[in-house]
Formats: structure tokens, sequence, C-alpha cells
């Protein structure tokens, strides 16, 4: 039983925060975690595998921090999102380095059964620079995996696969968790982690948003107000007609963009009622867009919620 | 016959805007590129780290070229310590380490990122590219080189030295260091693009400067003891400072080379082989680059 | 000592290119001692200039610059070194080891080659070569051990430690003697004059200084090359 505990950890590179006080547990299981591109999820997972230290607070392993510290080496494994590996090694040199290098009692047996967890034992006398991406990930899951660990962490590991490679990523990562084993990988696409993770981390612009099952993020996400930008040859009329509405929260007349900002709460509610309205009124409609589909714009509700 | 336009596919007008306005020519993609690597060449434009090793060779260039200025201003001589032309060849070890390393900061980072594939989805042809990088990094290597002789000029000046054999010797140690600034950037520009490690193309560089020298200055050493002056002058075909530097005694008819009296300086006809190994290294330089570039386009 | 990260860093120090790099060093002096010695120029004099000044001067410091930055630099330089360091291997073991493949490329490339050039033009008269040979294993030696220590602490090694080999030691070591007792080219030259014949080689610093400072600045930059690996930060970006 391993637990990773982050406690208020922040790292900043000159004026840039990276991580900002984020305290979370990793606890056995698979732990997905969530965010859009440059929150900080690489950081914080090289900050757990001891390649960074924090600038504040601590990040330990069932208590012992990761950082200037060789042996938890023993108990993680890394899948880094880097490409750059010995590219003259075939795979199963490569492996069988890693296993070398961790001191394993029969490495000879332990790369071939990590190599065959992973099925890339097909390929394993070819160079690693002959190997697609796919095939190099799955490569560096079988080194990560060579020793048995107890804590997996793996740095973006569905970044540019195909739908059959994701798949049977998916399906690895969901035995290694039923193992029992403590696995977090990091994503920016809620599909790919909700298929997965059994619990869901999400951080924004380095801080921590929200925490839990997949449900709960899901929910928080679609529960939010749509908001829609509309241009039309009568705003106010407009306005006047759709905050009548109990499809809508609120409405704005935005001078500087001369349109209307309308925050709906009930999303299929008020695409049926606008077109309807709009025609009741004579009004015509111009431009209708919705203005916050953006994962990012979620996140930060996530945020300010 | 009209084509029935729900049988063909259609293109949906989603607000695509073409730009059907002014399109600045090649000589501005040349020239656009050609400023950025130059300046990138000081670290202009870079994060600061990036400007320390140019700008400190540039003091150290410089600096020598100062205190020639300060003695001479004080000590009223006639005539400066160290002529024009011998600066560049008695401070070579600094303008060798700028070659070494600035010559792969213009053109390490496309290779290794493998971008250069980008340059050429546009109008810019492999010559354009080439011409670029090579003008930028020749002027890099000209303000170098030709710095310190403008503070000796001008310290010359105000030292009231004599102000036509002054201005001559200003000039030729100008055009000496144009020379130097196109042999070495032909040679640091074409090693450097045969790696994309930068510090191995550092390495590469200074190697292929160095032990030339040093293989040229044990082969004369050996030879003129041995009265071989023959061997001696040819020697210095094969490395790129003695090159230049004979190339640029014979241009300007001296009679022996000033810092080492016994080595030859080419005379009459034999100045032809030297000026034509110069065309020579540099036409091999631009041809190696146009290769390598043009293979580089297409990967 | 660790036999697979010396396996994987003799292989990644010996890629194509770097290895032709390498090659060509020591083939430049073996050509140069063949023609002399064809030429019937070879002697006791030109061995001592040839060794001296190309080999001590220019080509040992240029080897250990391209072997001592290229058996980690490159590594850290594309994060493959991330596969060597999640490893419960202490870090003074990686650095010795890296530098253990240092010093037996310097025995190789430039150790072995001095022997020979020294052979075919001098017959080890006066046991120049075989002196020679020595001093280049040692300073090399040496000055891998600095320049790993750079490629450890810094992007720009290879750049910093040319800045070293070059002004550092030719033009300071050259006009000023007291920089002189702090050249590792100078402590090579000490143990060089100690092994040949008695006024074969004239040596600038005294032999128990040159030994001394050479053992000092070899481990002293193992262990600070040790202790800075630990502090490796690896942030997963370009």
């Amino acid at each position: 039983m391993s637990t990773i505990t982050v406690e208020r950890a922040s790292r900043w590179f000159g004026n840039v925060v990276a991580v900002n006080d984020v305290s979370m547990t990793i606890a056995p299981g698979v732990t997905g975690l969530l965010g859009p591109n440059g929150a900080g999820k690489s950081t914080l997972i090289h900050m757990m595998a001891g390649f960074l230290p924090p600038s504040a607070g601590t990040v330990t392993l069932d208590g012992a921090p990761v950082w200037h510290n060789e042996d938890t080496y023993r108990r993680i494994g890394l899948v880094p999102e880097r490409e750059g590996m010995y590219d003259f090694l075939t795979g199963w040199q490569f492996t069988l380095a890693n296993a070398r290098l961790h001191g394993l009692a029969d490495p000879q047996a332990a790369a071939a059964r990590a190599l065959d967890t992973v099925e890339m034992a097909f390929a394993k006398d070819r160079p690693l620079d002959t190997y697609s991406k796919g095939m190099k990930q799955r490569v560096k899951m079988a080194a990560a995996l060579v020793h048995d660990p107890a804590v997996l962490l793996l740095d973006e590991p569905f970044n540019g696969m195909d739908p059959r490679q994701r798949l049977q990523l998916m399906a690895l990562i969901r035995q290694m968790g039923a193992q029992g084993r403590t696995v977090l990988f990091s994503s920016h696409i809620l599909e790919e982690v909700e298929q997965v993770a059994s619990h869901i981390e999400v951080v924004v612009a380095g801080r921590h948003a929200a925490s839990g099952d997949f449900r709960a993020i899901r929910r928080l996400m679609t529960d939010r107000p749509h908001v829609f930008l509309l241009r039309s040859s009568d705003d106010r009329r407009l306005a006047a007609a759709l905050i009548a509405q109990p499809s809508t929260a609120s409405v704005e007349l935005d001078a500087r963009e001369r349109a209307l900002r309308v925050y709906a709460v009930d999303f299929q509610q008020f695409v049926r009622v606008l077109p309807r309205l709009a025609a009741e009124l004579g009004i015509r409609l111009y431009e209708v867009a919705p203005s916050d589909e953006s994962l990012e714009s979620v996140f930060s509700y996530l945020v300010t919620s | 016959m009209q084509a029935d336009p729900r049988a063909a596919g259609v293109i949906h007008d989603i607000g695509y805007r073409h730009y059907d306005g002014a399109r600045l020519g090649r000589g501005y993609l040349v020239r656009s590129l050609f400023s950025q690597s130059l300046r990138g060449a000081y670290g202009l434009g870079r994060p600061a780290r990036s400007k320390v090793m140019p700008m400190l060779l540039l003091g150290w260039m410089l600096l020598p070229a100062l205190i020639i200025v300060v003695v001479a201003v004080i000590s009223g001589a006639p005539e400066l310590p160290l002529d024009y032309r011998d600066y560049i060849p008695v401070t070579f070890y600094i303008s060798a380490i700028f070659v070494a390393a600035q010559s792969p900061q213009l053109v390490s980072r496309d290779l290794r990122f493998r971008t250069v594939p980008l340059y050429f989805s546009r109008p810019l042809t492999v010559a354009g590219y080439v011409l670029a990088k090579y003008s930028a990094m020749t002027l890099a290597l000209l303000i170098l080189l030709g710095s310190p002789i403008l503070v000796m000029y001008a310290g010359a000046l105000l030292a009231d030295m004599p102000f036509w054999a002054q201005t001559r010797g200003a000039l030729m140690g100008l055009t000496g260091a144009a020379l130097y600034s196109l042999v070495l950037a032909g040679i640091g520009l074409a090693v450097a693009s045969a790696t994309p490690r930068r510090g191995f193309g550092v390495a590469a560089i200074i190697v292929v400067i160095l032990v030339s020298y040093t293989v040229v200055s044990a082969v004369e050493g050996i030879a003129l003891v041995n009265e071989r002056e023959d061997v001696a002058l040819y020697a210095e075909l094969f490395t790129p400072y003695n090159l230049v530097n004979s190339t640029q005694l014979w241009m300007f008819g001296a009679a022996e080379n000033p810092m080492f009296d016994e080595l030859p300086v080419p005379q009459g006809w034999q100045g032809a082989v030297f000026v034509a190994m110069v065309i020579a290294v540099v036409a091999a330089s631009v041809g190696f680059l146009l290769l390598r570039y043009r293979k580089a386009a297409v990967k | 000592m660790n036999a697979t990260i010396a396996m994987l860093t003799w292989r990644a120090l010996l890629g194509r290119r770097r290895a032709a790099l390498l090659l060509a060093l020591p083939l430049v002096l073996l050509v140069l001692a063949a023609g002399l010695r064809l030429t019937g120029v070879a002697d006791l004099e030109a061995s001592r200039g040839v060794l001296g000044a190309l080999v001590l001067g220019t080509l040992v410091p240029l080897l250990a610059l391209i072997i001592g930055t290229g058996v980690i630099s490159p590594e850290i330089d594309d994060g493959s070194i991330v596969y060597v360091l999640a490893k419960p291997v202490s870090r003074a073991t990686i650095v010795v080891t890296k530098l253990a493949v240092a010093a037996a490329c310097i025995a190789l490339f430039a150790a072995l080659p001095t022997l020979v050039a020294g052979l075919v033009m001098a017959r080890n008269e006066a046991g120049v070569a075989v002196a020679y040979a020595i001093g280049t294993l040692v300073g090399g030696v040496a000055y891998c051990a600095v320049f790993l220590l750079l490629g450890v602490v810094s992007k720009h090694a290879v750049v910093l430690g040319l800045v070293y080999a070059l002004l550092w030691e030719t033009l300071i070591g050259g006009y000023v003697p007291g920089a002189r007792t702090l050249s590792v080219q100078q402590w090579a030259v000490s143990v060089t004059s100690a092994l040949a014949e008695d006024g074969a080689v004239t040596a600038n610093v005294r032999l128990a200084v040159a030994v001394t400072f050479l053992v000092v600045a070899t481990v002293a930059a193992t262990a600070y090359a040790s202790r800075r690996l630990r502090s490796l930060t690896l942030t997963g970006e370009e």
C-alpha cells in the first residue's frame, strides 16, 4: 500500500509559478491528473518522481521525501513524456538494461515478463529508433514495470496514440490499478481520464481545482451556465423576452461588442426557446455563438466555483 | 454540361479570410532571416544567457586595442605598436572561440528540432537560406574583427599620428578582417550544419581550426629548420588563419612576415595560389551548405 | 562502477559522428609522425616539439573536451538520463563509471596514439615516447573529470570548457608564471618530465605539486559532480 502525499507544494521558476500551493493524496488504484496544457501536471509528476524539488511544501511517498532519495526508485516507475531514449538499443536490450540497473536478481526473466505485459515481445530485437511512437511508449512502460513497482507515474501517456493503442494502454493501466498499485497518469482530455481512472484530480494554472470521481466532475462541468453571444436586429427586446424565460439565468448587453450575452442554465430548453421567441417577436438573429465551449473556460469555472 | 452541385462535394464558407493585400517579396524574406541570424549571433533577441559569451568575447577582443590606444596616446609614439593587419592573428584564440561557439547558434536549432522543412515551405529557396545565414555570420565576424581596428584607428588619430598612413593601414586591416570573416564563417557554418547537436558542433569547429593550426605550425617549424622554405610557405594554405594572413600580406605587398620573420611571404604568382585557395574554401563551404540544406529540406 | 551504465555510456559516446571525430585526431597525429619519419626529419627534437605542443597542448585538451562532455551532456540534453537516474543507483557510481569510460577512451584515442607516434618518430629515445603517453593519460583523465563536472553543471559545457582550455591554459598559462601551477597541461608535463630521462623534457611545476594537484582535481571534480547530479532537475519539458 503506497500513498503519495503532496502537502501544500509549490514550485516556481523565476517569476513563473508552475505549481501553486497544491495538496493532494494519491492512493492505490488509478488516479487521473486532469488539466489544460501548461497547468503544471508535468511539473507535479516530476516532483512526485523526485526530479524536481518543491520550492515550498513537501512531496512524500509513505512519509519519506522523494527528493534526494535514490532508494525510493525501487518502488517508483516513471514513464516520462519526452522521447529521448537510448535509440541505438533494441527494445529487449533497453528493457534488460533497466532491469539490470535496478539490481534485480533475474533481470532477463523480469525483462521478458515486462515486455510480455506490454505486448512488445514481437519487436524486441529491433532498434528503438525504428519504433513508432506507440511502440516506444509501450517499451517505456515495460522499462517502468520491470522492477514490479508499487507506484507508477505516467506523464501524458496517451499523447500521439491512435485509438487502438489507446485502448490497449487503457486496459494495461486498469490492470495495473486492479493489482493494487498506485497509478497516476496525466491528460488534458476528460474522456481519456474518465474511462480509466477511478479518481480524478483537476489542476488548472498550477492550482488544485477539483477532486473526486468522474461523475462528480462531469456534473460540475455540465451544470454550469452556458454563455451565448447573440447579435440580432433588436438586442434589447430580445433580452427582455429571454430573461422572462426560466432557462435564462441572466442577460447582459455588451455595448462595446454590440452584442447580447446570455447565461443559460438549461441548455436544451434555451436552444429550443430562442428561435421561437425570435420568430414571435419578428427579430432577426444575425449571430448565435456559444462563448465558453473551450476546456479552459470550463476549468476556470471550476476554479471560481 | 453543368455539374450537379448536390452530387459534388460542398465547401462551406466558414469565414476563412484570404489575404489579398501586398506581399513583400523574397528579398524581404532573406533580409529578415539575415537580420534575425545576425542579432542571434550576439544574443540579441534571445534570453540574457545567450548574450554573455559573445559580448564577453567582443569585450575581450577590444581590450588589447583599447590598451594599445591608451599607451599610444600617452607615450606620443609616431605609430601604433601593433600593425592593424597583425591584430587578428595575434588574438586568434578569441575569434576562434567566437566562431566555434556562435556558428552552431545560427544553424543547430533548426536542424535539431527539424524546423528546416518549415522554412522551405515558404517562398524561401535553399540558396536564400544559405545566403542569409552566411552573410549574417560573416557580418557578425566582421563586427568582431573590425571593431578593434576601428578603435585603434580612432586612437591613432587622437594621438596625432600621420593621417594618410593610418587611414591606409586601417583600410588594409579592414580588408583583411573581411577576408577572415568570409573564410571563418564558411568553415564554421559548414561544420556546424553537419550535426544537430550544438555542443558537438562547437567541438568540431574548434578541432578543425586548432588542430590544422598546430599541425601546420609543427610542419613549418620542421621545414624551416631543414631549410625547406617552399614547404613552409605552402603549408600556410591549410589552416584558415594563416591562409588569410599570408593572402593579405601578399595583397598589400609586405616583404616579410612581421610576426615570424623566418616565414616566407608569398611573392608574385604564389599569391595567386593563396587567393585561389581562399576562393576555394568559401566556394566549398557554400556548396556544402547548399547540399546539406537541400537534403534537410526534403527530410 | 556499474557495467550497465558503462555499456550505455560507451555506446552513446561512440556514435558515428563523434567516433569519426575522435578517430580523426589521433590519425592526424600518426600521419604527421609517419610523414616526419619518412622525410627523415624525425628526431628527439622534433618529437619533443610535436608531442609537447601538438599532443599535450592541443590534442589532449580537445579530445578530453569531446570525451568528457560527451559521456554526459547528450544524455542530459535529450532527457534519456532519466532512465539512469530513476534507479536506486548512487550518483557517485554514475559519475565514476562515466569517468572510467572516459579514461578508457583517453587511453585509446590519446595515450596509445601518442605512444605509437613517439615510437615512430624517436624510437623511445630517452624514454620520451612512453613518458608522453603516460603524461597524456593522466592529464587527459584530469581534464575529463573537470569537463564531466561542467557537463553536469551547465548546458554550455563545451564552450565553457573551450574557454578554460584555450584561454586559461594557453594565454594566461603562457604569460602569467604563477598560473602555471594551476594548469592541467603543466601538471602533465611534470609527470612526463619525471618519467623521461633527465633533461629530456623540461617541467615548470615540481612533480610533487603536480601529482597532488592532478589527484585533487580529479577527485574533487568527481565528488562535486556527484553532488550536483543528485540535484539535477528534470522538468519534462524540452
